[in-house]
């Protein structure tokens, strides 16, 4: 795991350049194992920044969603550029925002985390449901230690790590501008052997499988707002002229949105899990991803978010197509 | 107010003789969280959980409610949708939870009434139970409530080991548990002392507290505060906290249509939502989620006392445990409180 105190001198060099205008990191959470995102704009700020197994957010987010309210008369628009830390992930979300002309290279400083893993937050707070004391975690050796009620808990990492940490093919970060810490070595895990079983089972069982999981779907969009991907500046779940999706909550329209959703992501999701960390109805969404994400690699030999220079995926076409239709 | 007991053998044939002539919702198990369902069968019920992932309020009050459905043309029709009276039981609905039905009472039951949610109010009897194992984010007792507190139910189960206390707590609780006279028996009073104790055990488990005192009036004078903006910030504005939450009432009227029929629907609405105030003109006086954030805690801490005298949240904890980034009511409320202004 990365030193604090290092992470906290960086942060701090980077926030002393003149076109930074913030830096957003990790702090300790209000209760329990939460972890939050903060927004460090003087060095006093920066001096909360932690980076644990609990930093399970991902903050690529928070660029994309920062606001640009009309400005004042006046008033000049702040262009410098807003610092970031990120893990493997995050700077995967990143690079293919870019890729998507999403935002520039230029809007952002980089400050990489090579990530051994991250826990689940469901399952550890499902395991110690009565912390409300704010409990650090760290990592040593294969095993998570912190302490419950004066008691030393030691948890082998297996049985918190998440789901997308356990399968995750790029831990260091791929694009960055500084980076903190060693290099975590890959696991060599396949990444889709998690969709395996799903994969296998009779058409009739999956729909059944995810008529289940879609039923119980709120529409709150915590999916599409926790993932850093989907960053469109009006949802098609919004619109009312015409109406995509309609506003009732049911099978049906539940259905439309999260399948529209994973297509939607197809060679863009970069496997982060904030959409299922997020989602409060528990719906696997990420065995959708993977199974999207699975079928581009195979069918393209793509994989997103590696390389700022490529185009998109799906915004992209060959001439050499085998595919009869684009003739 | 009658205390009676009944013993957990007995319990099962309760229940399934309660189903036999109301509509019973109690709390299932799915997928590792329970929410309440209609049940046919005493076995179908969990009571091993804490809460319910969906607070019960989306019972009486529908997330999709379909107003009326209509056809075009120059024979166009109107069809209202008959308001239904079927009888219905909620079992184990936690008091905070029957307390946001309280909360939301004089919203739809005031000056003007909806007919669809006074009739599901009508005709269901809330029948508690007591919480005796609240969780972290749990802070009732801010409120001056209790997890094993009656004053919102008609009927209050309490688990106190070989049997539950049942206390009676409004006329139609009366008329309920008389249908069903053969299963209680008065409670003698070491019955009722073990609730008691159970009670103060259940309100020990209660770590954090919401300081709630003189939080209006700070909050009149907060409204432009530094705050709202640093949490807003934080914010990535979905609707769990709002839709998970009991007390939040608010919902959008939409026309869904075919080509040759439609339907006027009523859904829930979340104000953490840019298009919740989007006029059609497309200007939006709520523009940014400071605006939304801000609102949502004024309405629940300031502008709903204002109206109502009650504070709009009931400490149910939802918003704290599923919020995906951290935005924690009590963390705020209480820096709020110890502001120095």
């Amino acid at each position: 795991m990365v030193d604090q105190k290092e992470l906290v001198k960086v942060a701090k060099e980077t926030l002393a350049r003149k076109d930074v205008k913030y830096i957003i990191g990790y702090k300790k959470g209000s209760y329990g194992f939460q972890t939050s995102a903060a927004f460090a704009y003087t060095p006093k700020d920066v001096e909360e920044f932690i980076f644990t197994p609990l930093c399970n957010k991902n903050l690529a987010k928070y660029p994309l969603k920062e606001e640009k309210l009309p400005l004042k008369r006046g008033e000049e628009e702040d262009k410098r550029k807003i610092g970031l830390i990120v893990k493997g992930c995050d700077s995967r979300a990143i690079s293919q925002v870019i890729q998507e002309n999403g935002m520039k290279r230029e809007e952002v400083v980089l400050i990489g985390i090579p990530c051994p893993g991250v826990i689940d937050q469901k399952v550890i707070e499902k395991r110690f449901p009565n912390q409300s004391e704010i409990t650090e975690v760290t990592e040593i050796d294969d095993d998570y230690v912190f302490t419950i009620d004066g008691k030393e808990q030691k948890i082998p990492k297996q049985e918190l790590l998440a789901e997308v940490c356990k399968t995750c093919e790029y831990p260091n970060p791929v694009l960055y501008d500084i980076i903190i810490g060693e290099e975590v070595e890959v696991n060599p895990k396949a990444e889709y052997e998690g969709i395996k079983e799903l994969e296998d089972a009779p058409l009739e069982n999956r729909w059944e499988y995810w008529e289940e999981q879609f039923q119980r779907c709120i529409r709150c969009y915590a999916c599409r707002e926790a993932c850093p991907l989907c960053y469109c500046s009006t949802c098609m779940a919004d619109l009312l002229e015409p109406q995509w999706i309609r506003r009732s909550v049911n099978i049906s329209e539940n259905t439309a949105w999260n399948i529209m959703r994973a297509f939607h992501l197809a060679g863009r999701c970069i496997s982060c899990g904030a959409c299922e960390n997020a989602c409060p109805m528990d719906i696997p969404l990420m065995e959708l991803n993977k199974k999207l994400g699975k079928e581009v690699k195979e069918m393209f030999d793509y994989a997103p978010g590696l390389d700022i220079e490529a185009k998109p995926l799906l915004g992209s076409f060959n001439p050499d197509d085998p595919e009869e239709f684009i003739k | 107010m009658e205390s009676l007991v009944i013993s957990k053998e007995n319990f099962p044939e309760l229940i399934n003789t309660i189903i036999k002539s109301y509509r019973l919702f109690a709390p299932t198990e799915e997928k590792g969280f329970s929410g309440f369902n209609i049940i046919k069968d005493y076995l179908e019920m969990d009571l091993s959980y804490l809460n319910s992932r969906m607070p019960p309020k989306a019972i009486l009050f529908n997330q999709t409610e379909t107003l009326f459905l209509m056809e075009p043309g120059a024979k166009g029709s109107i069809k209202s949708k008959a308001i239904s009276n079927e009888k219905s039981a909620i079992f184990a609905i936690r008091p905070c939870d029957a307390k946001g039905f309280r909360i939301i009472d004089p919203v739809f039951l005031g000056d003007v009434i909806d007919p669809l949610y006074k009739a599901n109010r009508d005709n269901s009897v809330l029948i508690g139970l007591s919480c005796n194992q609240p969780d972290s984010s749990c802070f009732c007792t801010s409120f001056g409530d209790s997890p094993a507190s009656g004053k919102y139910v008609d009927i209050l189960f309490t688990d106190i080991e070989e049997n539950y206390l049942v206390e009676v707590m409004t006329e139609k609780g009366k008329n309920f548990v008389n249908n069903f006279g053969r299963f209680f028996t008065p409670a003698p009073p070491k019955e009722i002392e073990a609730k008691n104790a159970k009670e103060k055990e259940a309100i020990k488990l209660i770590k954090r507290n919401l300081k709630v005192e003189g939080i209006e009036e700070k909050m009149d004078k907060m409204f432009n505060h530094p705050i709202w903006e640093e949490y807003a910030k934080k914010c990535i504005g979905c609707g769990t906290c709002t839709y998970l939450c009991p007390t939040c009432h608010c919902f959008d009227v939409v026309d869904e249509s075919t080509l040759d029929k439609g339907a006027r629907v009523r859904t829930w609405d979340a104000c953490m939502f840019p298009e919740y105030t989007m006029h059609t003109s497309g200007h939006n006086p709520r523009p940014a989620r400071m605006h939304r954030l801000r609102n949502r805690f004024y309405h629940k801490y300031s502008y709903f006392p204002k109206n109502s005298d009650v504070i709009a949240c009931t400490g149910c904890g939802r918003c704290i445990r599923y919020c995906p980034v951290n935005i924690d009511i009590i963390e705020l409320m209480n820096r709020v409180s110890e502001m120095e202004l």
